[in-house]
């Protein structure tokens, strides 16, 4: 259709470009292809979003309306084996803020907010924040102040609707009432650490947990946890509660009786301080040689466990490091010594074991031997006794503690080449002593055991090299309990616990029984045995009678009873750098004994860092039986 | 001009019910969005979203039937004043606007906050249309191409100082589909899109404000920052995706009930549908624009004048363009800007705008018969 002509229209216009009103009918159709381009563009995203991811999306709208919060249970009691509770839950207010739950917008304000009421510094709350809510867990809140005062929870409860993500955090803790007295034994507990918590995530653990970090608290972790439960809650975009959705309760596993007799532990740390005298370090241990429970064990110096547990007291900790006398090692099981005298009752059992000895050999001490260097001929050692004690039996051997007869024992007698008596030799007296368990760890209930080490020809040069060949000296060290041999206290106490019990070189346990909020028995635990004595039983019992003359008229006497007959052994294990006439300035204490002879029930070990064995741990030994067995006697009397 | 030439039965009524059923579906999800923060709307309540808009749709509904007895050519006699008024009050904005989410976007009139732009958009549409249908016969010269550009350059420089980078976009392309319908010639838009293209690095690096670099960096990885500014763009997501083909129901969308959507009355109420009514209600929802961008292109086919063609292609753009911004900004498509969902998201300014375009629409069509040649040739 030709239009009305127009003036200024050129020609050449007119014929190669359409009028106007074609253009524009001509781009009116292109407007509806982009009209069904774009909606089309969308429907694909739509279909795309809904339909394809749906699922991926959906779970996520879930996860973002569902938030699970975890409920832990109370941490399970501690109880004595007269059921004395041990230790307590407290409750105490943390200041804490969910990082999730606090907007871009109000980041600020919050962070003044909770700067304001706790007295943290902005930086610190503003940094640690920014951390958690980059961290693949800004669900848990972070604790800005642990342990604020009620006042202070109440004034953050308060403020709560113009701090989105504050919140007061209702925390259980931990309290010992007894402190220093079974700190030991029982640890405590602290806030989990960033490698714990790398590792004991899949196991239920949160991002500002606690678990148990030494003693009991430590070992028996698991069963004073319980299962947390958990609350699955709908929540707003705020972080505050509509609904809750569906509830786990938490299971509490149980509580614990420990074989510990706390009235005797009171008892047993008193003797010990009164005894301590220049003692660095004193432990007394007491155990029953049946079951293996421990009824008393006692490290001094002890600390209190209540600074460790979080919240920590930073300002009580630092001098608990810098202790010299390390107390918080428990060192009944964590440190070891040589155990002097003692360890003849393992040299005396393995010589009338192997026969090297009778009852009947007799060997006369005149207070010290010679014995010739054996690569050198002309040059002679000598190795003292601690007194001219004449000649001997086996009994009076063991209960007068004569070294010279022990030398013979273990290492055999030689006068010019010739053997004159033969000895057990340090393969078979080694033997023996990790039969007894020394050398390897008791597998008791509580961390940070020390092995302690069992010497040997082979031992000796792997430790000091090759030229550092085993000689006969040594052998009659080891004998004596000298020298390379080195034990715990906990150690020895199962050798004296094996003598008693008829061979069985027991685990010790300090859980006696876990039990339900009734008190019903969930798990006893049994008597365990890691090894039984190749000794028999006729030999064990020259050994008990042994014993039991030396607590009647030997050194180790000073332990003797007034209630009951015992059967004991001194040690004074020498230590440190010996003066000009061979003699040593320090020794250390030891006693190691159990009663009743005829029907043995308990065994104690008593050690002393400085002191002689029948002079400072003989009475300690004797206190603790007299009041075992006395107040043992007031009960059965009492109807 | 006579009123009485206009004729009642060419106005279009599928063209007006397509856009009150998408008022209607906005007021159902407005509805479903603010239940929990204003529980059930009362009548009279005018506090309440769903009775604002629907008092808003009332007051638009009425201006529409007036306007549509009007001769819309009376536009183009107002359009100077009406432009020059126009930049005034965008430039007020930019300099003592009420600032929301980091923009300034808005005045108060009366105690009602408006927003400018809205009806900008709109009078910037009629300038053009009477420009350019003023200068038809000269549209292939490069002066009056770029007269054309530089009237909606104008605006575009003050919505995007707002800053407003979508009201910018919108203003930019509408000028663009408006000179192409007025027949421009493709090499000057080339030309012009090859200047754009390669001062797009550079706005980026200089013209953007930190503000808009965010918004695009979130676009591009909302995960980067799952809790703080990317969160809108991000639970608009994980909402529309949630939705599945049926959606959860009315009212029972979870991301919507418990305000995971910000703004979710008018920016994302497009989320809220995506969630609670799925693919489905999107579908309906898209087919009652695509109605209405149907009937809008009619009237511009059916316009005698290049005025009127012109007037109603702008507003076709100008519908289809925010529509698409919108929801594509809903689904991650395009970095989150501020441009509300024609007919359905809450909003007066907007509401009556779209009105206002109805009505100019109508009047367009019930006076295509009036077409003379005086008119024709009326420059």
């Amino acid at each position: 259709m030709q239009l009305p002509t127009s003036g200024s229209r050129r020609w050449r216009s007119r014929t190669s470009e359409p009028r106007p009103i074609e253009v524009a009918r001509r781009r009116s159709l292109l407007l509806r292809a982009l009209i069904i381009f774009l909606f089309g563009v969308l429907s694909v995203q739509l279909v795309r979003m809904q339909i394809v991811q749906h699922e991926e999306f959906n779970a996520r709208a879930e996860s973002n309306r569902l938030r699970t919060i975890p409920e832990l249970p109370a941490r399970g009691l501690i109880y004595d084996r007269f059921g004395e509770q041990l230790v307590e839950n407290l409750p105490i207010f943390s200041a804490a803020v969910v990082p999730a739950d606090v907007p871009d917008s109000q980041f600020l304000v919050v962070v003044a907010g909770l700067s304001e009421i706790t007295g943290v510094s902005t930086d610190e709350i503003a940094r640690d924040l920014e951390d958690a809510r980059k961290s693949g867990d800004p669900f848990t809140p972070l604790i800005i102040k642990q342990d604020i005062d009620e006042e202070t929870a109440f004034l953050l409860r308060e403020r709560q609707p113009e701090l989105p993500g504050a919140q007061v955090l209702v925390e259980s803790i931990r309290s010992y009432p007894y402190e220093a007295l079974v700190s030991q034994l029982l640890g405590f507990v602290g806030r989990i650490d960033e490698q714990e918590y790398a590792e004991l995530r899949s196991r239920g653990y949160l991002l500002n947990d606690r678990l148990g970090k030494a003693g009991v608290e430590y070992v028996h972790e698991a069963m004073l946890r319980g299962s947390p439960g958990y609350r699955q809650v709908e929540i707003d975009a705020a972080g505050e509660e509509i609904n809750t959705i569906r509830t786990v309760a938490p299971r509490s596993a149980g509580n614990l009786v420990l074989s510990l007799d706390l009235d005797l532990q009171r008892q047993v740390e008193r003797y010990l301080i009164e005894a301590q005298g220049n003692s660095l370090n004193a432990v007394a241990v007491v155990i029953d040689v049946n079951s293996g429970g421990i009824l008393s064990m006692v490290s001094l110096p002890s600390y209190d466990n209540n600074i460790l547990t979080d919240p920590v007291d930073q300002e009580a900790l630092a001098p608990l490091y810098d202790d010299p006398a390390k107390p918080m090692v428990n060192h009944a099981i964590s440190e070891v010594y040589p155990p002097g005298s003692t360890f003849k009752q393992v040299t005396g059992t393995a010589a009338l074991q192997e026969g090297v000895a009778s009852p009947d050999t007799t060997i006369t001490s005149r207070g010290l031997i010679t014995v010739e260097d054996e690569y050198n001929p002309e040059r002679t050692w000598i190795m003292r006794d601690w007194a001219a004690l004449g000649t001997m039996d086996f009994y009076r051997g063991l209960a007068m503690s004569s070294d010279v007869y022990f030398y013979y024992l273990s290492g055999g007698y030689y006068q010019g080449g010739q053997e004159i008596f033969e000895g057990l030799g340090v393969e078979r007296l080694s033997a023996y002593a990790r039969e007894y368990g020394l050398g390897s760890l008791t597998g008791i209930d509580l961390p940070g055991e020390a092995t302690g080490s069992v010497p040997d020809a082979t031992w000796k040069t792997d430790t000091f090299g090759e030229d550092a060949v085993w000689t006969l000296g040594d052998t009659y060290n080891f004998g004596i309990g000298q020298g390379f041999l080195t034990v715990t206290p906990m150690q020895l106490l199962l050798v004296t616990a094996a003598i008693a019990n008829g061979g069985d070189v027991l685990v010790p346990h300090v859980l006696q029984d876990v039990v339900d909020e009734q008190g019903n028995i969930l798990q006893h635990i049994q008597r365990e045995v890691s090894n039984t004595l190749d000794i028999s039983p006729r030999n064990l019992g020259i050994m008990q009678e042994a014993l039991r003359q030396a607590a009647s008229y030997g050194p180790a006497r000073t332990g003797a009873s007034n209630f009951v007959t015992i059967a004991g052994k001194t040690g004074t294990a020498e230590f440190g750098q010996p003066l000009a006439d061979g003699t040593y300035p320090n020794s250390h204490a030891w006693y190691t004994a159990y009663a009743p002879f005829e029907d043995p029930e308990i065994a104690v070990v008593v050690f002393l860092e400085q002191g002689i064995g029948a002079t400072n741990a003989g009475p300690v030994a004797k206190n603790i039986f007299d009041y075992y067995f006395d107040r043992q006697r007031l009960v059965e009397s009492t109807p | 001009m006579n009123t009485r030439s206009a004729r009642i039965r060419d106005f279009d009524p599928v063209l007006m019910l397509a856009a009150l059923a998408l008022v209607a579906m906005g007021g159902l999800l407005i509805y479903s969005a603010s239940l929990t923060q204003f529980g059930s709307p009362s009548l009279g309540d005018l506090g309440h979203p769903v009775i604002r808009q629907a008092a808003f749709a009332t007051v638009g509904l009425i201006v529409a039937l007036g306007i549509a007895r009007a001769n819309y050519r009376v536009l183009g006699v107002l359009s100077v004043g009406m432009y020059v008024a126009a930049i005034a009050v965008l430039a007020f904005v930019v300099v003592a606007g009420e600032a929301t989410y980091g923009s300034r976007r808005w005045i108060e009139i009366a105690g009602t906050p408006v927003q400018p732009s809205e009806i900008a958009k709109l009078v910037v549409i009629i300038a053009l249309a009477k420009y350019l249908s003023d200068h038809q016969d000269s549209i292939g010269e490069l002066k009056v191409f770029l007269t054309s550009l530089a009237m909606a350059a104008v605006p575009t420089l003050l919505v995007f100082a707002e800053p407003d980078l979508g009201s910018a976009v919108i203003f930019a392309v509408i000028w663009l589909g408006m000179v192409l319908a007025a027949g421009a010639k493709w090499r000057h838009v080339a030309g012009l899109a090859g200047v754009a293209l390669v001062s797009v690095p550079f706005a980026l690096i200089g013209l953007i404000n930190d503000y808009q670099r965010e918004r695009i960096a979130l676009w591009l990885d909302p995960e980067s920052d799952p809790l703080g500014a990317g969160f809108q763009s991000l639970q608009a997501q994980i909402g529309i995706g949630s939705g599945g083909f049926f959606g959860k129901g009315l009212t029972q969308g979870g991301q919507t009930q418990l305000d995971y959507l910000r703004t979710e009355t008018t920016d994302y109420v497009f989320s809220v549908l995506g969630e609670e009514l799925g693919l489905f209600g999107a579908l309906i929802l898209f087919s009652l624009f695509i109605i209405l961008l149907w009937r809008a292109l009619r009237v511009a086919e059916l316009s005698r004048d290049l005025f009127g063609r012109l007037l109603a292609t702008g507003m076709v753009i100008f519908i289809l363009l925010q529509t698409f911004i919108n929801i594509a900004v809903n689904v991650g498509l395009l970095p989150v800007t501020g441009i509300p969902l024609p007919f359905v998201s809450q909003g007066g300014s907007s509401l009556i705008t779209l009105f206002i375009s109805l009505g100019i629409l109508q009047s367009i069509l019930m006076r295509r018969r009036t077409f003379t040649v005086s008119n024709y040739y009326d420059t």
